[in-house]
């Protein structure tokens, strides 16, 4: 079930030059979101912007945990895009923000223990979504691959590292930090290291030129790709249908990504 | 010191009764599921359901939507299961919910707006429905017959025979002369007018200089059209007899109250619905609450007490 309901700003710190950890206080949503959802943050009073922004939760941490600070808060790892985030960034301790959530079908999980690598593929502000997936999965075989433009892209490097990940690949652009091109491309580089002969799970997350891209390159037999997409959303529960991408199914090509999605299998995504 | 009774906020809306005169528009409710965990939806004074085909319609390629300074372009391309599937597995979810259910259709040809009628006239669980003619993001129907009177007459003349549900006609705002087209639509035997729909409108990507919307154009809605469909309701309520809907940007209730005072007999709450989901109940309390302070009995006395 959706709520609606007023969070209270803790924290709205900038991690990077064009990154923010905004830390929420609302237990209610801390409880209740998985890895996956989305929640729809009202980011302004006045009608520019007048729509809320989506985003996937970084952090969660229900009501009870052991670090006082941080039980019942939600942290959201935002990038400064556009007049919304901007909006955000001025965000003040104390400060009340609407919320509506959780949002949307996460990730669904392969067979635990699970016998295979898992591998995890985030482009850009993408990885903040595959790493609450990667903190239930932690005790997996997980390879990591994250990829930006430049190294101020690369994010939650340190929390991967806590989680001890089987092993952790980075690709920049501009050759900043690790492997020079997308992460696509560093991917296919270490495709070998895979067995690919074994049921594999891939999750990923980041722009709609990537999840392309991976689609392309990926074969799908005996893989499961889930891919969270990233929309433009009018109102974030299904009710407008402003969001949709195009899919094989017969009966309802268009599925929306915020009720259906945002995760959807890679092998279900027409490309147009 | 009396008390004061409770303010009257019903209204009558051709042959319905709505026990007060908010409304959700369609396309902006989804098909009423998406809003049950927000509120109780009995407590608006009508539903009206996304607009239905006789076929599926599958809708436009994506990007669908774009907001602009103080509003939203959307190209969804009336995206819609088809009257069957609609019966089947929306319209149960419907029957549950006690008040009024407004059915908002569209066709590609005549002869499909008044199949469609015909249909849902034998539909029990229908309180009236909401024809629209003004939709602009489908090539054929929608907007075509909803610029041209005569067209506009001849088929409301027609879909009017096929039913004797309560007939809401909504108007598009994209003509030289709503209250010409309001007037056609009245003789032609509706029971009211909903106005306005979307303007017709575009944005442009500088940087990919590529056009926003994959359907190119789309239809501006919010807060950015309230001073025009205001105006449109103004003079639609000139010119009819019969009650008019306003719609356009309504955010508040201080907004309602603005179309209500010009002549509008009920509102739709279109866009707002998508920002803040229980826009509706808000509306409704501000309505109420505005009529107590002012002393003002009813919403119907609203309109009589519009000074020019």
């Amino acid at each position: 079930m959706a709520l609606q309901t007023n969070g209270i700003v803790v924290k709205n710190e900038r991690i990077k030059p064009l990154y923010f950890l905004l830390t929420i206080y609302c237990p209610s949503m801390a409880i209740e979101i998985k890895t996956g959802q989305f929640i729809m943050l009202k980011v302004s009073d006045s009608h520019f912007p007048l729509l809320r922004r989506p985003f996937s939760v970084y952090k969660s941490y229900p009501t009870g945990h052991p670090d006082k600070k941080k039980s019942g808060c939600l942290l959201i790892l935002y990038k400064k895009v556009g007049k919304g985030t901007q909006k955000m960034t001025e965000f003040k301790k104390g400060q009340k923000v609407n919320m509506i959530g959780p949002l949307g079908n996460g990730f669904s999980l392969p067979p635990l223990p699970f016998s295979n690598d898992i591998i995890l593929i985030g482009g850009g502000v993408g990885i903040v979504s595959l790493y609450s997936l990667a903190e239930v999965l932690k005790s997996q075989k997980l390879f990591v691959f994250m990829g930006g433009k430049t190294k101020d892209d690369i994010l939650c490097e340190e929390d991967f590292k806590k989680l001890n990940v089987s092993k952790m690949f980075t690709a920049t652009e501009d050759e900043s930090l690790g492997y020079k091109g997308t992460v696509i491309d560093l991917f296919l580089y270490q495709k070998k290291r895979f067995k690919w002969n074994k049921p594999l799970y891939i999750y990923c997350c980041g722009p709609v030129e990537m999840l392309k891209e991976l689609a392309r390159v990926v074969k799908f037999k005996g893989v499961v790709c889930q891919a969270s997409f990233e929309a433009r959303m009018g109102c974030g529960f299904g009710a407008c249908w402003g969001c949709v991408v195009k899919t094989n199914d017969p009966k309802t090509p268009y599925q929306r990504v915020c009720k259906e999605g945002p995760v959807f299998n890679l092998k279900d995504i027409v490309w147009e | 010191m009396h008390s004061i009774p409770d303010p009257n906020l019903s209204v009558t809306i051709g042959k319905i009764k709505l026990k007060n005169p908010v409304m959700v528009a369609s396309g902006t409710f989804g098909f009423g599921e998406e809003y049950e965990d927000f509120f109780d939806l009995n407590q608006l004074g009508a539903i009206i359901s996304k607009g239905i085909s006789l076929k599926p319609m599958m809708g436009n390629p994506p990007p669908r939507i774009f907001e602009t300074e103080g509003g939203i372009i959307n190209s969804i391309g009336l995206q819609n299961p088809g009257f069957q599937d609609f019966i089947k597995n929306k319209l149960p979810y419907y029957k549950k919910i006690k008040t009024h259910l407004i059915i908002n259709f569209f066709g590609n040809t005549q002869r499909e707006y008044v199949e469609l009628a015909r249909r849902f006239d034998e539909v029990p669980g229908i309180s009236g429905l909401e024809m629209n003619i003004s939709c602009p993001n489908v090539k054929q129907g929608g907007i075509v017959f909803g610029s041209d009177p005569k067209m506009a007459y001849h088929l409301v003349r027609e879909v009017r025979k096929a039913t004797k549900l309560n007939l809401i006609v909504k108007l598009s705002p994209n003509v030289t002369d709503i209250g010409l087209m309001a007037k056609g639509v009245e003789e032609a035997g509706a029971d009211a007018v909903s106005l306005v729909n979307t303007f017709r409108a575009m944005a442009v990507n500088i940087h990919t200089r590529k056009p926003e919307l994959g359907n190119i154009i789309g239809g501006l809605s919010g807060p950015a059209i309230k001073p025009i469909a205001l105006r449109m309701v103004w003079e639609v309520s000139c010119r009819v007899e019969i009650p008019v809907i306003g719609i356009g940007g309504i955010m508040k209730a201080e907004d309602a109250i603005e179309f209500i005072l010009v002549g509008a007999s009920a509102i739709q709450i279109g866009t707002a619905n998508l920002v803040n989901p229980r826009t509706g109940i808000d509306v409704i309390n501000g309505i109420k609450k505005y009529l107590i302070q002012h002393k003002i009995e009813g919403v119907q006395k609203l309109t009589d007490l519009f000074n020019t």
